[in-house]
């Protein structure tokens, strides 16, 4: 029904570029997630479809037709705002209600739609006050109920968990999921949260400077990035980014190291990444090299371990019964079946 | 404690200074205004008359209402046409307005005049003979120019009106356009996406967050309203007859011109109550915690 369409926006205030000549198609019922660091122009394609902001070039559609010229309140989405938007001088209720009051909706069913949107965020209790007298984990899921309580063409939520504590957060994360599901609608929404990208989206738009960077669904992204930047970005611990060249089949660090077995020809300038999960540790002597351990890190559900050989050092993540201090020497295999290279220069993924 | 004593002696001199300058005066002209009090006649001010100088002017003075027929119209219609046409100007000229620049440097010039001179260059402007309105209205609508506005009861009011209405405009512009800076665009942005017409975002969203400042820039305008004095002094000096007398107008002419002092104390002080209650009313809104 409503799908959403860029096609070659840019953004741009005198010299600097906000948006760089981007194309995103979103699907139909699609939820999908702009990921990227805090300044990328997430909020700025946002307020683009929104129509709060006009792009430089390039044009928008929603649904099937183009939607440039259209002022927001005709283009039919509903927004989570960043710093909310909360009309200070309402109680809670009526700026839940303002967008179905303005839209004519009969005063009958105005109250039920209200009330369910305000269970919805766990509001109910808040109905009376002024945006003055809650808390900011509140605010917030006032401006969630005020974008829920309609049925749009398109959801757009911009950092709508931001502010909640981190056990709502996963509360309010499933609710989202579950209502995107069941209303079927269209949804845009920005994060810079990994695990809130990886939980919700059905695709991702990895974005930095402007730039969707790579474009894919939470799997692909983390699995199969095809560049240098979202290998960064995604996952924590961050992926292990080693310097180094590839000979005789083998990746040699700049530090001379020989760690691990590629495929492909030689090649002078690469990046090997390796993520944490992918270092496995071994008793000193029975991995391919030893190293020390650099620190040591114990979250509970797994171990972290920094290990150092040479100038370099790398993540990796153990089994939480593994036990170790700093200074302890211990066998490290890198595994070859998980490896990425990229090209230095270029910052491409090498496929090989 | 030592603190506490210099506090209050840092601001004695103030409020000596304004004891000497308002509220002696004050108390002064309330006593005046009980006694015969004639500039003219020896002994001033000649005994007490009760309150006679308060039912003469209510009982027997048709001047006295006419001036405050004059001065509440005059109030109400500058009160309220200043405020509709700055909050206009200041719609257009607040940031993400549609007018800005230069325009609102210009904007504060008018205010930069004093109201006496204000009056003065109304009333050559409206002169018959050389003024810039007959020689405009002499080319653009020449039966206009006929007129003589300001020996016509009715117009000579509303020349009056112009000129106030001209001079307040900037400063209030000003002032609601500070205001307006000061609501938060999110809440405009939001109730546009929500739905809302710029009508209704200007109904719901930004006039009610502007409401504070309305009220100051109303009830202040409401206090310069009521107590004008020099422009119209200048400008028509009340007529033709007593057509723009305003009550300022009145108590001065009362007082200076025929030298019934006592009688003009009593009348300034009738006017001293709305005075009263529009200054704590402003002081209210200015001194509230929001
Ligand atoms: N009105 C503007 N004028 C000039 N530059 C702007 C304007 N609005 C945004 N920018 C710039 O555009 C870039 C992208 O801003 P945007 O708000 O889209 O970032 P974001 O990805 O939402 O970041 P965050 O995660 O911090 O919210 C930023 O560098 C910002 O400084
Ligand atoms: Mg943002």
């Amino acid at each position: 029904m409503a799908q959403v369409l860029l096609k070659n926006i840019t953004k741009r205030w005198g010299d600097f570029v906000g948006v760089d000549n981007q194309s995103l198609a979103v699907a139909d019922k699609e939820f999908l997630v702009l990921l990227g660091p805090s300044g990328c122009g997430k909020t700025t394609t946002m307020r683009m479809i929104a129509g709060l902001e006009e792009p430089t070039s390039g044009e928008i559609w929603i649904g099937d037709h183009v939607v440039n010229d259209d002022l927001p309140k005709d283009r039919d989405v509903a927004m989570v705002f960043q710093n909310y938007g909360l009309y200070p001088h309402m109680t809670i209720y009526d700026n839940i209600a303002y967008p179905l009051k303005v839209r004519g909706t009969p005063k009958a069913d105005i109250k039920p739609r209200v009330e369910k949107a305000a269970e919805q965020v766990e509001l109910t209790e808040f109905l009376h006050r002024k945006p003055k007298a809650l808390s900011g984990g509140q605010r917030q899921r006032v401006a969630l109920a005020r974008a829920i309580v309609r049925t749009p063409k398109v959801f757009l939520m911009d950092e709508p968990l931001s502010n909640l504590d981190a056990k709502l957060r996963v509360t309010m994360r499933a609710e989202l999921k579950h209502l995107s599901r069941q209303l079927q609608i269209t949804t845009v929404y920005v994060t810079h949260d990994q695990i809130e990208a990886m939980t919700l989206a059905d695709r991702v738009a990895v974005m930095e400077k402007g730039v969707i960077r790579q474009l894919g669904t939470p799997d692909e992204i983390y699995n199969d990035p095809s560049n240098l930047f979202v290998a960064g970005f995604i996952g924590s611990p961050a992926m292990n980014l080693i310097n180094g060249s590839v000979k005789d089949g083998y990746f040699i660090t700049t530090g001379g190291t020989r760690l691990v077995k590629v495929d492909g020809g030689d090649r002078a300038k690469v990046i090997l990444g390796v993520r944490a999960e992918d270092v496995d540790i071994h008793e000193s002597g029975q991995g391919d090299i030893d190293v020390l351990v650099y620190a040591y890190e114990n979250t509970g559900e797994s171990v972290m371990l920094t290990l150092q050989f040479g100038k370099q050092r790398i993540i990796a993540k153990g089994d939480r019964h593994l036990r170790k201090d700093m200074d302890d020497v211990v066998g490290l295999r890198v595994n070859p079946d998980h490896l990425y290279l990229f090209d230095s220069e270029t910052e491409e993924r090498i496929r090989y | 404690m030592r603190d506490n004593k210099l506090k209050y002696i840092l601001v004695l001199p103030a409020i000596i200074v304004v004891f000497a300058t308002a509220v002696w005066p004050l108390i002064e002209s309330l006593r005046l205004s009980f006694t015969v009090g004639r500039l003219t006649k020896p002994n001033f001010p000649q005994g007490y008359l009760g309150w006679e100088n308060y039912t003469w002017a209510f009982m027997e003075e048709p001047a006295f209402w006419n001036s405050v027929e004059v001065t509440v119209l005059y109030t109400l219609i500058t009160v309220i046409l200043t405020t509709l046409i700055a909050l206009g100007l200041a719609m257009l000229l607040a940031p993400g307005g549609r007018l800005r620049g230069g325009v609102q440097t210009l904007l504060i010039l008018p205010f930069a005049m004093s109201p006496a001179l204000i009056g003065v260059s109304f009333r050559f402007m409206f002169n018959p003979e050389f003024g810039l309105f007959d020689a405009f209205f002499g080319v653009v609508i020449p039966p206009l120019a006929e007129i003589s506005w300001l020996s016509d009861p009715t117009l000579a009011f509303v020349v009056c009106v112009m000129a106030d209405v001209w001079g307040w405009i900037p400063f209030l512009t000003l002032v609601l356009i500070g205001g307006l800076a000061s609501i938060p665009q999110d809440t405009i942005e939001a109730a546009q996406v929500d739905g809302a017409s710029s009508w209704r975002v200007f109904k719901d969203i930004t006039l009610p967050q502007l409401v504070p400042v309305l009220a100051v820039v109303l009830i202040l305008k409401a206090i310069f309203s009521l107590k004008t004095f020099d422009q119209i002094y200048m400008l028509t000096n009340g007529g033709p007859g007593t057509a723009t007398q305003t009550l300022s107008h009145y108590i001065y002419f009362s007082g200076m011109k025929y030298g019934q002092i006592g009688y003009s104390a009593s009348v300034a002080w009738v006017m001293v109550i709305p005075m009263i209650l529009l200054t704590f009313l402003y002081a209210r809104y200015v001194f509230q915690k929001r």
